[in-house]
């Protein structure tokens, strides 16, 4: 995921604005793994192999990766 | 035995492969990228969002075409081909891909100038719902496409064993107008409906997509159609 993304991407369940927690970067701008927070209800999204995962959290835990 | 294993597990790739690059496979292919590429228009550096975009196969020729896109899907799976897709056109810069509900997207109201959902809409349970989410984080374009009820398709989805969605005219009419989205132009095509295409032998496949071409131009026929492109603005 591109650090950029960041202006654009928002909480899927209130919309408010993601915080990026980054864990590991390919480079200055590629986040590979890390967290996004929502700076509202707190919800946390993960960021994996470079995808960042924004399913609602009802929905991780069926779904297979 | 284990030579019977592998040829075996050849003959289920090889039968793979068939359906998916038949050239039955590869007229649907398309058709289906055609319609899109129609619909959207001038790409360069307009922001698209694609959902349900599987394994990247409209959002890599998107990209390609200077889009600047979004691929949503909700498994990890489908997007891991798609990053290597997108690795190898090169378009890794202009493209992201991302785990998300179309029912609950996680964008801004009014971000994109194109929005598509292709292959969507027979899977989706509360068609309103996601037409309304898609609407929402669009400034402009929403194109979707539907397998039609009352078309050679409804015989077929009985030997389907998922079962799916499918619509009427008034249905994505009603749709429509409950989303707030204003149609511009629809589509309709395929009167021997994507599965057929894809069980028919190579050699015959041309000619049957030559036939169903000419029995949609006639007047009225497009009613048969089994597949629709719906181009709406919000």
């Amino acid at each position: 995921m591109k650090e950029s993304l960041m202006d654009v991407l928002c909480c899927p369940m209130d919309k408010s604005e993601l915080e990026l927690e980054v864990d590991e970067r390919a480079d200055d701008e590629e986040v590979l793994a890390g967290t996004l927070v929502c700076s509202e209800c707190g919800e946390r999204y993960p960021i994996e192999d470079g995808i960042p995962n924004l399913l609602p959290p009802d929905m991780r835990d069926d779904v297979p990766a | 035995m284990k030579g019977q294993e592998w040829y075996q597990a050849d003959d289920v790739a090889a039968e793979y492969d068939d359906k998916r690059f038949s050239r039955g496979g590869r007229l649907i292919d398309r058709r289906e990228k055609e319609a899109v590429l129609d619909a959207l228009g001038p790409l360069e550096d307009k922001r698209v969002l694609e959902v349900a975009c599987g394994t990247g196969r409209f959002t890599v020729m998107l990209a390609e075409r200077g889009a600047d896109i979004v691929g949503m899907d909700i498994s990890a799976a489908m997007l891991e081909e798609g990053r290597q897709k997108a690795q190898a056109a090169g378009v890794s810069d202009t493209l992201e891909f991302m785990r998300g509900d179309a029912a609950r997207l996680p964008f801004p109201d009014d971000h994109f100038d194109s929005v598509v959902a292709m292959r969507f809409f027979h899977l989706a349970d509360t068609p309103k719902s996601f037409l309304a989410e898609l609407r929402r984080v669009s400034n402009d374009q929403v194109f979707f496409d539907t397998f039609n009820r009352f078309s050679t398709r409804s015989i077929y989805n009985w030997a389907l064993p998922m079962g799916s969605r499918l619509y009427s005219r008034y249905e994505v009419d009603s749709l429509l107008e409950k989303s707030n989205l204003e149609l511009v132009n629809a589509e309709h095509d395929f009167v021997f409906p994507y599965g057929f295409y894809r069980k028919i032998p190579d050699d015959v496949a041309s000619a049957f997509r030559s036939l169903d071409t000419k029995l949609l131009s006639v007047p009225g026929f497009d009613r048969l159609a089994s597949v629709s492109y719906w181009d709406t603005r919000v």
